[in-house]
């Protein structure tokens, strides 16, 4: 999985439907490999559990790119709080009463959530942004697929009885929570300005995704179902290459990248 | 498989009730006097922070201080009581140094833009507002209002978290406390950004015209929160 | 418990929160988080480059709710796992805080300064060689107070919560604090210091920053130079306030001991709650007496 350059070269914006199939699907997926990969080949595989946490954060980042740049009235990061707030309330119940269908009814549950709360902004609220249904419901399903992949990457499972012990009672699900929710809304927020790219904000969600990766493999050490040291350099890895990334797309849209020096000449004189 | 009309049927109550501490938190942020970013600039009347962050700020201290009553009583009137004491100390002390650091630091005196005279203390406002601002300050109305809505946010959110933890389940009590905790939270952030939407970021408190918009957070907080009660009361209560 | 330990523990925790609220607001002064930001962000686009670092890390309470939540969760793997010793668990897990920390901070500035290539807004790498460490030293410290905080709650105090979800909470709260008060030194006054002391903000003000310093450009380090005289010291105060008096009401008049006290805390809470409606009373009197009104009453009717 070459995570960190899958948004290289394109110098267009990648449509967003890809975007969602990438994360939807991409993030169920690695999911469900991590959970059967686990099961038959021993916890070294947990790491899947976080790819698909970050192929959902890097869809929920490119959702938040989306509404957020029509102006919502107050800061950027509440949408994202506002969506792991019903990611975490969705993922529970979905773990809970789904067994092994507990990440589909997750998502579909947060979905569903997503879609009321994006309908009765527009409706009741009276925001008047024309996407804001789907991009709620978008961010819903990003960020409970978020928590579901990195509470994967924790325990190596899904299943609820192990996750209540080993990620709720534990606190761990905290950290789940604003990793994951600061991964899908940082992006956005880091790159904001007229001079905005959609490559570089994406690389931004690999690189954030990555570090949620990481630490998801350091609460995995305490865990007897997934193994600590592959999440861990695997993240590192993904972190790496995702930020060298990051660093060239700066390079490539900044006005000038300098060691030090005083400010640009003409506005001075202008003052 | 989960027996769910019965879970409901057993628990219905619950489902009301975290409904309804829902809506308290909801309402409860229209009290708090936020400015947004221009507050933090002394360019308009309020706490100089976005609204959702301060409402979870405040609240979540009344979740603390309620959790560590739960611990240790089974009155929920004592509960909710200190959730909402909690939740008010915050707020107001970050009121008091806020205003400390205007009139000290800043140089200007607390004046709200949105009324000429303050309801409450009948102080002249308009004239003590600096050229081009909006106000600025937590006059006395509005750290009245940001006291009641820290109040409110807090009863709101012990009230969810009380009823989630009435609940009868088979869980050892350190992962109901961990999941009640966790759903308190997540219901929480929902409702404290709806409001903050609906205000569009900024409020002066209750004598501000947009503290009028209050039914429509409420209205959509009632059926959100109502789905999220569901679905938790579900999960906790077929474990 | 004894109530002179629970007094103690209190006292511990009061002290550990001011200094977390205290470097929490230097940490934002540093790398210009939060809402003054918004004019950092702005001066470019009003033709004034700056050299102050620009960082917005998703808001201030959720990233130090990061941190918060990072330390947390480390030091009670190390504990857990590992059977670290308290206090070593917890510097280490507010070690990687303070590193994750620095990650966000820089991708913050480089893309922020990279998204105003129109503005003509340069990317000064020796900014991010000097701040970068200094946020990251001040979130360390902020982060170690708050685990010491949250590690006494679960464990002395016998609260409820597990200590990640105790160390999120906190961290939320001490960035709700230090955005509302110490923030509002920094972007009031020390980014205006160029208009009159108390003349207020006019908005047509809006993004002419002061941009030099006592010497050269100012950064943000001159920042928190400024800030830590006033603003920093008195977030600290709030916070510490907040954690202490919550907590004391309880640790005073413990419910434990029967309903008829639990009210009694109830009550004193209430009563300081209304000592501080007054005491902002007297301030607000206090300014409006010492500073005077801006404009002529032109309609005396009172």
């Amino acid at each position: 999985m070459s995570a960190g350059g899958s948004g290289g070269g394109a110098a267009q914006a990648i449509p967003q439907n890809k975007l969602i199939a990438f994360g939807a699907a991409g993030g169920l997926i690695a999911i469900y490999l991590s959970y059967f990969m686990v099961q038959f080949a021993g916890p070294a595989f947990s790491f899947i559990g976080a790819l698909g946490a970050i192929c959902a954060i890097v869809w929920g980042a490119a959702a938040v790119r989306r509404v957020a740049s029509y102006g919502l009235g107050t800061g950027v990061p509440s949408i994202g709080m506002l969506a792991l707030g019903m990611g975490v309330v969705a993922t529970m119940f979905g773990l809970a009463v789904g067994g092994i269908a507990g990440p589909i009814v997750a998502f579909v549950t947060a979905m569903v959530i997503g879609l009321v709360i994006g309908a009765l902004a527009n409706r009741i609220i009276g925001m008047g942004i024309p996407i804001m249904e789907q991009s709620m419901t978008e961010i819903a399903g990003a960020g409970t697929l978020a928590i579901v992949g990195l509470s994967t990457a924790m325990t190596g499972t899904f299943m609820f009885d192990v996750v209540l012990t080993e990620v709720i009672s534990t606190g761990y699900i905290a950290l789940i929570f604003i990793a994951g929710g600061i991964a899908i809304l940082h992006p956005f927020n880091a790159n904001l300005g007229p001079d905005e790219k959609q490559d570089r904000t994406l690389s931004t969600a690999f690189e954030k995704g990555a570090i949620a990766m990481i630490m998801a493999g350091i609460v995995s050490a305490v865990s007897a179902g997934a193994s600590a040291a592959p999440t861990i350099v695997i993240g590192l890895a993904i972190w790496y290459v995702s930020f060298s990334q990051y660093n060239k797309y700066v390079v490539r849209d900044a006005y000038d990248v300098v060691g030090t020096g005083l400010l640009p000449k003409e506005e001075e004189e202008s003052e | 498989m989960i027996d769910i009309a019965g879970v409901l049927a057993a628990n219905f109550l619950y489902v009301i009730l975290i409904t309804l501490g829902g809506v308290l938190v909801s309402g409860s942020v229209h009290f708090v006097p936020v400015g947004g970013a221009p507050a933090a600039m002394a360019q308009a009347t309020g706490i100089g922070t976005g609204t959702v962050q301060l409402a979870a700020g405040a609240g979540l201290t009344g979740l603390v201080t309620a959790g560590a009553m739960l611990n240790l009583t089974d009155s929920m009137a004592l509960i909710l009581a200190a959730g909402m004491v909690g939740a008010m100390i915050m707020i107001g002390v970050t009121m008091i140094i806020g205003n400390l650091v205007y009139v000290y630091g800043v140089g200007v005196p607390p004046a709200s833009a949105k009324v000429d005279y303050d309801p409450i203390t009948k102080d002249r406002q308009d004239i003590y507002v600096s050229q081009g601002t909006e106000g600025h300050g937590i006059p006395t109305v509005s750290f009245v209002s940001g006291i009641i809505g820290g109040g409110l946010g807090g009863i709101g959110g012990a009230l969810v978290y009380y009823s989630l933890m009435s609940i009868a389940n088979g869980m050892a009590s350190a992962d109901f406390v961990g999941l009640a905790a966790i759903f308190a939270v997540g219901i929480f952030f929902v409702n404290a950004v709806i409001p903050s939407y609906n205000i569009g970021g900024t409020i002066e408190g209750f004598h501000d015209p947009k503290f009028k918009k209050w039914p429509k957070a409420v209205v959509t907080s009632l059926i959100v929160t109502f789905m999220c009660a569901i679905v938790s009361v579900i999960t906790i209560g077929g474990l | 418990m004894e109530p002179l330990i629970g007094m103690g523990v209190l006292a511990l925790m009061g002290a550990a929160a001011t200094i977390a609220g205290a470097s929490e607001d230097l940490e934002s002064d540093v790398g210009s988080q939060s809402n003054p930001n918004s004019q950092v962000q702005l001066a470019p686009q009003m033709m004034y480059p700056h050299r102050i670092f620009n960082k917005a890390i998703s808001g201030e309470p959720p990233s130090n709710a990061l941190m918060a939540a990072v330390g947390g969760a480390s030091a009670s793997v190390l504990m857990g796992a590992y059977s670290m010793s308290v206090v070593f668990a917890i510097a280490v897990g507010a070690l990687i805080a303070a590193g994750i920390h620095g990650t966000y901070a820089t991708t913050a500035y480089l893309g922020r300064s990279a998204s105003q290539k129109r503005f003509r807004q340069p990317i000064y790498l020796d900014m991010v060689r000097s701040h970068v460490p200094v946020m990251m030293g001040f979130a360390y410290i902020t982060t170690f107070c708050i685990l010491v905080v949250s590690y006494l709650m679960t464990s002395v105090l016998g609260h409820p919560f597990p200590l990640t979800l105790l160390a999120f909470i906190w961290g939320i709260t001490v960035g709700a604090i230090g955005s509302s008060t110490g923030d509002v030194h920094y972007g009031a006054e020390r980014e205006f210091q160029n208009v009159e002391f108390g003349s207020g903000l006019n908005a047509a003000n809006s993004g002419n920053i002061v941009r030099k310093a006592e010497c050269g450009l100012r950064n943000g380090i001159d920042n928190s130079w400024f800030c830590a005289k006033f603003g920093g010291p008195a977030t600290g105060l709030a916070f510490g306030m907040t954690v202490f008096l919550s907590g004391w009401i309880t640790t005073i008049f413990d419910p434990s001991l029967g309903a008829n006290i639990g009210w009694l805390s109830i009550v004193v809470g209430l009563a300081i709650i209304l000592i501080l409606i007054l005491w902002n009373r007297r301030l607000e009197v206090f300014a409006r007496n010492q500073y005077g009104p801006y404009k002529e009453d032109e309609e005396v009717t009172a």
